[in-house]
């Protein structure tokens, strides 16, 4: 299935985009989310040709980036760092079709030019090392045992590239427990041209972006050779995601601690009998949200970055999804409604800042939110240090069509899965049903060398619920192998569903939570006790026995008194020994004057 | 080696080391008794402290109060309005409530059948997402609708619903925070924490539609007063005796005496002066809530989950308000929120005998360790005796013909000796009926477990007292029984009391490491049955080990008055409640929360007694 990325996607969304071809444009999309939240999408997206990038002729291309991907023969690359979690009953559909968003923490998979499997594993770890050291996260812990290579789940973006006859491996890797934070979010802004100094960028600020309910960071690189045969290009996207909480986002930042309104400052609902200066029943919270960039964002727009198309017209890059009656303000820049009726578009000012208004006047309408295709929700099931279950339920809530998608799966080796307990039914029975799985793909996992890999071609009917399970049991580790943290047990990365469509759209994705799992674990501070103690032993007995070793024991009888004879003999031994030391000096010399002599 | 084996294999002989072992089972339990009393002094109980250092307690600075009075205020009396209402309407209130505070709410319908007596109800629940989290750790705040003893949990409730409100606010939550407002609070919080791992029974328990990650902490508000309280009344006992870990009891404690100046007050003790009595008392009435392993709160559902949980009420009379109630649950999530590692550092088996004085395990277990040792000493002097010979005919000063003991001659070791043959011959021990009988009277306790588990509420007192009554004559007619299908010899005699006792001691000394406190008062009830017939004879001869007619009598009689019926009846008598309630409470505890207590009483504990009673019941 190959799509075009870049505009095809961006027209997923409510606004579409008119787009003039300049190598590098950048967008802001906010929506406003029921009860009190923001969904704001930062994309950026910019083009080299192939022959400039292969000849290391880099511009909007970061020179950093584009090495890495030389130098691992990676023909196309998806990093994804991600936080918290998107609420998909109040928030509806994932914005991107979820194909820019990866599970909590890090996702990364390329396709990666080798001749064989083993040669693109050691291109693949060459890549993970050098991004490693480019994002600041651990992505060199992407081991064997969290490699995957899926069969279903993922297509190349690329277009005109060919998987198979271009000898281009496919490779997978997640870090659930990797958390992300300012040392990642400081090197993907420095790959802009901007460097988050101007345009739309400048609104990414840790401290915000940090806070955020739901944030996704991703990089797309990809190669598209156009059908016409015109020149080959490689095109670049880097997104940022994130879900504000409204209420919190407008607190200031120096006095960011929610305290008790003031009774006056109480929104109450005054129908209630009892109502009174004692009692406040809080009247809704989602009466409506008026904000301000800068209330939200820290700061307004700095201006615009390369916000040009190439006859020097001003492009669009802010836009908003509410609907046309809402009342809105903005200090410069233009506004631009869109026939929808559900968007409107601003350019931004090339040098001033930009601030916008979304006022708490007028109808407090929003644009309703769109239902997401399949609801996935994952859990363990059973309790206890030896063995365990895993039930996910698969809700398709449309009321017509059955929906079938690829259910993807990586746990790691010490989860031992039975692949004969795998079973999933609909929610209104309690048997078995063998013909909702139609397609599975299982690589059983070995031993600290790899993981399992489990790919499931699933359909749920209309208007139903599908509850997968399965059982495992809890390997033992060796106490070397836990990680040197406080140990709140292991994660469990995001379960990737890819939703499967007859007519040929874009792809779309849904991530589950991830899973905490328990393993047995020793009680770690015992044997650091229990080494300290020893030690401590040792020493005791060591410096004991080694005194009574080296020690000369003399007989009380034997030692010599302290008298004047004593004395004497002492200071004539003295003398002797003093003597003697001269004489061998002397007699030294004379050697050394006997040998210049042989000479 | 060599030199020692002619000594001990005199002694062996000894008649003197056979005698020995009641005396050493009679001190043993003596030293266990004194043991437990020594425990509440200052040597040999220590203070409590937190181990955990990543929890931090009474660190940070509260801040509920203010305006969230009024918030409360309102809820309280929404709260109060729906009392009596019935379920629906109360469900769909308290979801239009978390809804209202920007939380996802779900309900779940449970139905358990104990007694005859049907227990519904429905579970409301939200979960507050941790903003930054990945749904992969929870803490739960729990508040039942009626609490105990009944009474309509109303500020509990609505200052968790206000407390709901106010945690979506701040920004800072590592785990997602369930509010789950149970039914009641016993049979709600159990259906919901086995829905939450799956373990519910289907279909009179629905599952949870929406569920987070592992629960790292629990904590129950109970506060069903009209007024202001005093102080804050920890309950902490799970359910067959478990306990939380002790630093989530110590956090509690030191946030409410330490940060927000509470009286704290545990077990009942609503007046504690630290001195040795009340502090024998305390633990005294821990250990009976642990022997008797019942649910003490919504919290004890949780423990055998491993999920740590307390129950705070707010008890007396006194100057506290529900906003420092507020400020005392805040700062313990505050607590609770910096966990980087499940509940592990602390001690999981301890007795408090004050809010910040307890002794651990290996301080205490040695007392209920010796009362069970006694009986495993007695069955091996019992097997011991069982194998001797019968003591040789006295001497008589007629010389009898064969007067000539018979001999052997046994070389070892390069040495010779003649050695009586009567000495080094085996005596084969029957062991069939003994073994059997013993084994079919630990299955006969089956037939009491089923019946007070499976029988109707209005009906358990009636077969309690048949119960009682069949086991006032049960031990005379199986010994008669027994008497005339095959009467018992006495090595046979000797074997039944010994096996008897040996599964006694091995049972006990088990369940002193699960649940020490039932595993204590087990032994010290069935401390008599080690010293039943002649325990202080060795000889097998026919009279010295079958008791006389009088002894049995008496013995009979004596062992009645610790049977279990009567036990039971006088705990009963002694607490002020009826023996029906009682029994239905612990059928409910089996059938609902898993409680094992009954099958130790009857299928450990009764069968033991009844076989000692069997060897002492004069046959008619």
């Amino acid at each position: 299935m190959k799509y075009s990325f870049g505009p095809l996607l961006l027209s997923l969304l409510s606004c579409s985009l008119v787009l003039a071809d300049p190598d590098y444009h950048e967008r802001l999309n906010l929506q406003p989310l029921t009860p009190a939240s923001l969904l704001a999408s930062f994309n950026f997206w910019s083009k080299a040709s192939l022959q400039s990038y292969e000849e290391q002729h880099f511009k909007y291309i970061p020179r950093s980036l584009g090495q890495i991907l030389q130098h691992a023969k990676t023909r196309e690359l998806h990093l994804r760092f991600s936080t918290g979690r998107w609420d998909d009953e109040s928030w509806g559909a994932r914005p991107w079709g979820g194909t820019k968003e990866g599970g909590t923490g890090v996702e990364l998979w390329a396709w990666v030019e080798a001749d064989s499997d083993a040669g693109s594993f050691a291109r693949w770890v060459t890549l993970n090392n050098a991004l490693s050291g480019l994002f600041c996260a651990s992505l060199n812990f992407i081991d064997s045992t969290r490699t995957t290579r899926p069969r279903m789940t993922f297509e190349p973006a690329s277009v005109g590239t060919n998987a198979s006859t271009d000898n281009l491996y496919l490779l997978h890797g997640t870090l659930p427990r990797e958390v992300v934070c300012t040392e990642n979010l400081t090197p993907f802004l420095k790959l802009l041209p901007c460097k988050g100094k101007a345009g739309i960028a400048s609104l990414l600020d840790g401290h915000k972006l940090f806070d955020a309910s739901w944030q996704s960071m991703a990089i797309d690189v990809r190669s598209v050779c156009p059908a016409d045969g015109s020149e080959c290009s490689i095109e670049m996207e880097q997104t940022v995601d994130m879900v504000l909480d409204v209420q919190r986002s407008k607190r200031p930042r120096d006095n960011p601690i929610p305290r008790p309104v003031p009774s006056e400052g109480l929104r109450c609902d005054d129908t209630k009998p009892y109502a009174g200066s004692d009692f406040c029943y809080p009247s809704d919270i989602s009466n409506g949200q008026s904000w301000t960039i800068a209330e939200i964002f820290g700061r307004p727009i700095q201006g615009s970055c390369l916000a040009e198309d190439s006859n020097g017209n001003p492009l669009d890059s802010v836009y908003i999804d509410v609907p046309n009656e809402r009342e809105m303000y903005i200090t410069s820049g233009t506004e631009n409604k869109h026939l929808s009726g559900t968007c409107r578009s601003f350019t931004l000012p090339k040098s001033e800042p930009f601030e916008m208004v979304l006022s708490h006047l007028g109808p407090q309408t929003f644009n309703d939110h769109t239902t997401p295709p399949l609801y996935a929700s994952r859990s363990f099931t059973g309790h206890g240090q030896e063995r365990g279950g895993v039930q996910t339920l698969l809700t398709n809530p449309s009321l017509t069509s059955s929906i079938s998608f690829v259910y993807f799966e990586t746990l790691p080796w010490f989860m031992k899965l039975y692949l004969h307990t795998l079973t999933a039914r609909l929610s209104t029975s309690s048997t078995p049903n063998p013909c909702l799985i139609k397609e599975k793909f299982y690589r059983p996992a070995l031993d600290r060398r790899r993981g399992t890999q489990l790919e499931l071609l699933i359909s749920v009917p209309a208007n139903s619920t599908v509850i997968l399970t399965y059982d495992f049991d809890k390997a033992i580790l060796r106490y070397t192998e836990y990680p040197p943290d406080a140990n709140r047990g292991f994660d469990v990365a995001p379960a990737v569903i890819r939703l499967l469509s007859n007519d040929k759209k874009a792809p779309v994705y849904i991530r589950t939570t991830s899973l905490l799992l328990p393993l047995p674990t020793p009680d770690f501070s015992m044997p650091y006790n229990v080494i300290i103690l020893t030690s401590t032993v040792m020493a005791l007995a060591f410096g004991m026995i080694f005194n009574l070793l080296v020690r000369r024991f003399v007989g009380a009888d034997e030692v010599e008194g302290w008298d004047v004879a004593a004395l004497k003999a002492k200071l004539r031994g003295g003398v002797m020994v003093l003597r003697d030391k001269m004489m061998k000096k002397g007699g030294k010399g004379r050697k050394s004057i006997n040998s210049s002599c042989g000479n | 080696m060599a030199l020692i084996s002619p000594t001990v294999l005199a002694l062996r002989r000894d008649p003197r080391l056979l005698k020995l072992p009641p005396y050493l089972s009679a001190l043993l339990i003596l030293v266990g008794v004194v043991w437990l009393c020594l425990l509440p002094l200052n040597e040999y109980s220590r203070h409590t402290y937190i181990s955990e250092n990543a929890l931090l307690p009474g660190q940070v600075h509260t801040y509920f109060g203010g305006s969230e009075q009024n918030v409360f205020n309102a809820y309280k009396y929404e709260v109060k309005e729906l009392a009596g209402k019935p379920q629906d309407e109360i469900s769909n209130k308290l979801g239009e409530i978390f809804k209202s505070a920007g939380l996802r709410s779900a309900r779940q319908k449970y139905e358990y059948q104990a007694a005859g007596i049907t227990y519904t109800g429905e579970n409301v629940y939200a979960i507050l997402h941790a903003p930054r989290g990945d749904a992969t750790e929870a803490i739960v705040l729990v508040a039942a609708w009626t609490n105990m003893d009944g009474e309509l949990n109303q500020n509990g409730v609505a200052l968790t619903m206000e407390l709901a409100r106010y945690f979506k606010r701040w920004s800072l939550w590592s785990k997602d925070i369930i509010i789950l407002i149970t039914a009641d609070s016993r049979a709600g919080p159990q259906a919901w924490v086995d829905a939450y791992h799956d373990e519910h029974i289907s279909p009179s328990v629905a599952p949870l539609p929406i569920k987070s990650g592992a629960l790292q902490g629990v904590v129950v508000v109970d506060n069903a007063l009209d007024h202001h309280f005093e102080s804050i009344h920890i309950v902490y006992d799970g359910i067959n005796g478990q306990l939380p870990n002790l630093d989530l009891f110590n956090t509690a404690v030191s946030i409410a005496s330490g940060q927000l100046g509470m009286r704290v007050a545990l077990q009942r003790m609503w007046k504690h002066d630290d001195s040795y009595r009340e502090r024998l008392q305390t633990m005294l009435r821990g250990m009976v809530r642990q022997g008797l392993g019942h649910s003490s709160g919504p919290h004890s559902s949780f423990i055998p989950y491993h999920v740590d949980a307390i129950t705070l009420q707010a008890v007396g009379e006194g100057g506290q308000d529900d906003m420092a109630m507020g400020r005392c649950i805040e700062s313990i999530f505050r607590s609770l929120n910096n966990l980087l590692e499940h509940f592990h550092q602390s001690f999981f088996f301890y007795l408090l005998m004050q809010a910040d004085r307890f002794v651990s395990i290996g301080t205490y277990l040695p007392s209920a360790m010796l009362v069970a040792v006694n009986f495993t000493i007695m069955a091996i002097a019992l097997w011991i005796r069982s194998g001797r010979p019968p003591a040789p005919k006295l001497a008589t000063t007629m010389p009898e013909k064969s007067s000539k003991p018979e001999v052997d001659v046994i070389q070892k070791d390069g040495m010779t000796a003649i050695v009586p043959k009567e000495t080094i011959t085996i005596h084969e021990r029957q062991m069939f009926i003994p073994v059997s009988l013993v084994v079919s009277l630990h299955f006969l306790g089956v037939i009491p477990l089923y019946i007070f588990n499976n029988s109707a509420f209005e009906t358990l007192p009636y077969y309690f007292l048949l119960f009682t009554m069949v086991n006032l004559v049960l031990p005379t007619a199986l010994a008669t029984f027994i008497h005339h299908q095959a009467s018992l010899t006495p090595q046979q005699y000797l074997l039944l009391h010994s096996f008897s006792l040996l599964l006694l001691g091995m049972f006990l000394a088990t369940l002193a490491t699960l649940n020490f406190s039932l595993s204590l008062f087990v032994g010290l009830l069935s401390a008599p049955l080690s010293f039943i017939g002649n325990p202080f004879s060795g000889s097998v001869e026919p009279k010295d080990v079958f008791p006389s007619q009088l002894r049995k009598t008496t013995s009979s009689i004596a062992l009645q008055l610790v049977s279990p019926p009567v036990v039971v009846s006088a705990v009963c008598y002694f607490w002020g409640t009826n023996v029906g309630e009682m029994l239905a409470e612990a059928a409910f505890g089996w059938k609902v929360n898993g409680l094992w207590m009954q099958v130790i009483v009857w299928c450990v504990w009764w069968p033991a007694w009844l076989a000692g009673s069997v060897l002492v019941s004069p046959v008619l």
